[in-house]
């Protein structure tokens, strides 16, 4: 845009700032009141988000609705801590069935090592 | 963030220009209100909090959305009045019944009581200028308007409208050559 373009543009613009003075008065208090409502429903700073904000506005909040959250979550954490207890209590149990089978056994542990054992396993399976 | 009097202020200086940036898409004050009004509130509620030289940009950018919507309301409830045209004819006509000239004729006479020749003749020179602008399309009538009206740069321009800095100034351009080509076809001189 050359010089008498932009010139042209803000004498236009001069005339549209002058009609704005010439607006009904009930627009412009429906205006200001529309200004008003936006104001008081303007977004504060201290909103509740995630973070540690967001635990502080949880910890100032009442104590219905932190115990609404607290109980839930803590009988969560009992039940998976109890999980996993009884998940190590089933492993130690099923090795110690297995050590107790391999000890009781009369055949000793280093037989399984010697070739010519297996050998003689193989031809017990194909006389059966 | 914008405190209160920062955003106070922005609304306070916006609000007109923002009225008459509606009416000239809208064609009606009611709407136009009703759309400032939305828009002022969606940009406290969601971005009050935002930098006070971000606000230009993000409220022209919600007026833009809010008419939007405004218009595909308006399709959707005429659809409906049409189809139920028997029942509720004058709800979806109110575009039809919009008559320039009977407005032109109208204010024109608020205009006449006034004193002074001079006075008349500029207001009506206002009001054609006013009336070539409502003329340009939608495109070319933003930029233009948020370019020279809210002071807002072209990288601003061309985020509040969703397109590149080329196609703001190209807008822009168009917009001017038009207004000048139509404001000496009708011999008004600034």
């Amino acid at each position: 845009m050359n010089i008498d373009d932009i010139n042209l543009a803000y004498k236009i613009r001069h005339a549209l700032d002058e009609q704005l003075d010439h607006l009904p008065a009930s627009t412009v208090d429906r205006l200001a009141a529309a200004r008003a409502a936006a104001m008081a429903r303007k977004k504060s700073d201290a909103r509740a988000g995630f973070g540690w904000r967001g635990l502080g506005a949880f910890l100032a909040g009442p104590a219905v609705s932190r115990l609404a959250i607290a109980v839930p979550l803590l009988a969560l954490v009992i039940g998976m801590g109890g999980f996993y207890e009884h998940e190590q209590q089933q492993q130690l149990a099923a090795l110690a069935d297995i050590d107790a089978a391999v000890l009781a056994d009369e055949l000793p542990l280093t037989a399984y090592l010697d070739p010519g054992f297996n050998a003689y396993l193989e031809s017990q399976q194909r006389q059966q | 963030m914008a405190t209160d009097k920062e955003l106070n202020d922005f609304l306070q200086n916006v609000e007109r220009r923002a009225f008459k940036q509606a009416v000239y898409a809208v064609r009606k004050d009611e709407s136009a209100l009703d759309i400032v009004q939305d828009a002022m509130i969606k940009l406290a509620e969601k971005y009050g909090d935002k930098p006070a030289a971000e606000l230009p940009m993000l409220f022209q950018r919600i007026l833009q959305t809010t008419i939007l919507d405004y218009f595909r309301r308006e399709k959707v409830r005429n659809t409906w009045v049409s189809l139920f045209s028997g029942f509720g004819r004058g709800d979806g006509n109110d575009d039809d019944d919009f008559d320039i000239l009977a407005s032109l004729e109208a204010e024109q006479g608020s205009a006449a009581a006034e004193s002074s020749a001079d006075q008349v003749e500029r207001t009506q020179t206002l009001r054609l200028i006013d009336d070539e602008v409502q003329k340009l399309p939608t495109r070319q009538r933003e930029a233009f308007l948020m370019r020279y009206w809210q002071d807002m740069d072209v990288a601003e321009t061309a985020a509040a409208m969703g397109c590149s800095e080329g196609s703001v100034k190209t807008h822009c351009s168009r917009a001017t050559h038009a207004l000048a080509a139509a404001l000496q076809a009708k011999g008004i001189t600034l």
